[in-house]
């Protein structure tokens, strides 16, 4: 995990109009692992994620953009940029 | 109702506080108990009815004390007073023209999201100095923080920051009677606001400005028809621009007539994407609502779903559980195209994902919608391969 501490994910949470209860239960359904008060100290830079991790809240971000018609601001630590 | 609020005014590090809660009686002025030593507290208190007037004196002190940063605490306060969070956005600016920067913490981010209903109008200065210590001792102890964060590349506005998840329907409702009262100042030509929600399967009107619009929005439960009704079950926006040229609501619309409305617009509001209520504005004038208009509406709606969501308003238990059994699904799905991958490619189960990932942002799908497409070609290649094996 190389990105420092911050509230980046919250503030992309934040403009994809998720709460965190939806955000949480996105994560779930792409396989995180995760709790939600874990989830939630992720998006506050309180503890970080691993690389995998990240990648599914990302992605669970991103699809969100997605559906709102957005590109994938959210950027990836793991391969998938590659793609 | 009593709401209590503190503030600590901090300067290179030293300790010197100042606390104020609203609950009757004149400032007080010495150290607190649980200050550490050489900190001074001021301890105003005040009748909830002025709370205008304790913050400003507060900020009197704040000000003449020459502080950099300030921090309100509000941790008490129960919304009930719509009021208080507008007083502390106007302190927030009148610090700020001081070279004070503020830094608010709330119990919860129904708070925070008001906030960002209220800077929809105004920038908020970015302050610098956050209290980076006491934001994370507030974290740890899940008591809530507002902040103005980091910006990303400097392209977002300062945004203040959550962490409980309430859900007393008190606490709703005061946030929901705010989101009237901003939408009745922020919508020109708005004379009235409510909003509706869905609690228990039935419509009720949670938050109104006045009277007159609890009659509306009764005689719309009354009648089961008409813009509020429909936009919280259909969950999107009607708009009646011109009430004496309506006919969608033959019912309703001559009552709206008499009590003197002549134009209605309705937004969804949604938990969940599921639709659960909506936020009533009403005009004594015709054409009132401009384009200007609709989109603000919308963007309050908008926020106040999300505020919605958070508390878990509107879904009842079945909708959440058939929520839930769908993420199952879902995840059972993905699941499997990672064993798929992971056999397939001879990789890890990290790599297995993002290589499955990598093929959704190819194609342009979901990750769910390109597992269900692997797990579903790798049973015909099994099938195919069954069937040739048989022969």
């Amino acid at each position: 995990m190389s990105e420092p501490a911050s509230n980046v994910l919250d503030v992309y949470r934040q403009e994809a109009g998720l709460s965190q209860g939806e955000l949480w239960l996105r994560y779930f359904e792409l396989g995180g692992m995760s709790t939600g008060f874990e989830l939630e100290a992720y998006l506050f830079g309180m503890l970080l994620p691993s690389d995998h991790d990240h990648d599914v809240i990302a992605h669970a971000l991103n699809e969100r953009f997605s559906e709102l018609g957005g590109d994938h601001p959210v950027a990836y630590l793991g391969e998938a940029d590659d793609a | 109702m009593q709401w209590a609020a503190q503030a600590g005014f901090e300067r290179e590090g030293q300790a010197d506080a100042c606390a104020m809660s609203l609950n009757g009686g004149p400032p007080d002025i010495g150290p607190a108990a649980d200050s550490p030593a050489g900190e001074s507290r001021v301890n105003h208190v005040v009748n909830e009815e002025v709370p205008q007037t304790a913050l400003t004196g507060l900020l009197d002190a704040a000000i003449d004390r020459q502080r950099a940063t300030a921090v309100l605490d509000l941790s008490a306060h129960s919304l009930k007073r719509t009021g208080t969070v507008t007083d502390a956005r106007d302190a927030e600016e009148r610090l700020a023209s001081f070279g004070v920067t503020l830094t608010d913490r709330f119990p919860t981010h129904l708070v925070l999201g008001l906030l960002d209903l209220i800077e929809m109008d105004h920038d908020v200065p970015s302050p610098v100095g956050v209290d980076e210590d006491s934001r994370q001792a507030a974290l740890r102890s899940r008591g809530g923080v507002a902040e103005h964060p980091t910006n990303r590349d400097g392209a977002l506005p300062a945004r203040r920051k959550v962490t409980a998840l309430p859900t007393d329907p008190d606490v709703v409702d005061g946030v929901l009677r705010l989101v009237a009262e901003m939408a009745r100042a922020l919508v020109h030509g708005a004379d009235g606001v409510s909003v509706s929600l869905l609690r228990h399967g039935r419509l009720s009107t949670v938050a109104a400005t006045d009277h007159t619009i609890m009659e509306m929005d009764a005689d719309q439960y009354a009648t089961g028809e008409g813009p509020c009704v429909d936009a919280s079950i259909k969950g999107r926006r009607f708009h009646s621009a011109v009430l004496d040229d309506e006919t969608r609501w033959p019912a309703f619309t001559p009552q709206a007539r008499k009590l003197g409305i002549n134009a209605i617009m309705s937004s969804p509001l949604r938990a969940f994407d599921q639709p659960v209520g909506a936020l009533n504005i009403y005009s004594r004038s015709c054409l009132a609502f401009d384009a200007a208009d609709q989109a603000t509406a919308t963007d309050l709606a908008h926020k106040a779903s999300v505020i919605l969501s958070d508390a878990g308003a509107g879904v009842n238990d079945d909708q959440m559980a058939l929520r839930f059994h769908d993420a199952l699904l879902g995840r059972r799905m993905i699941t499997l195209a990672i064993g798929v991958v992971m056999e397939r490619e001879g990789v890890g189960e990290d790599a297995a994902f993002n290589s499955l990932l990598r093929l959704a942002l190819y194609h342009g799908e979901t990750l769910r919608g390109r597992a269900e497409i692997m797990v579903r070609s790798s049973s015909e290649h099994q099938g195919q391969s069954g069937s040739g094996s048989g022969v």
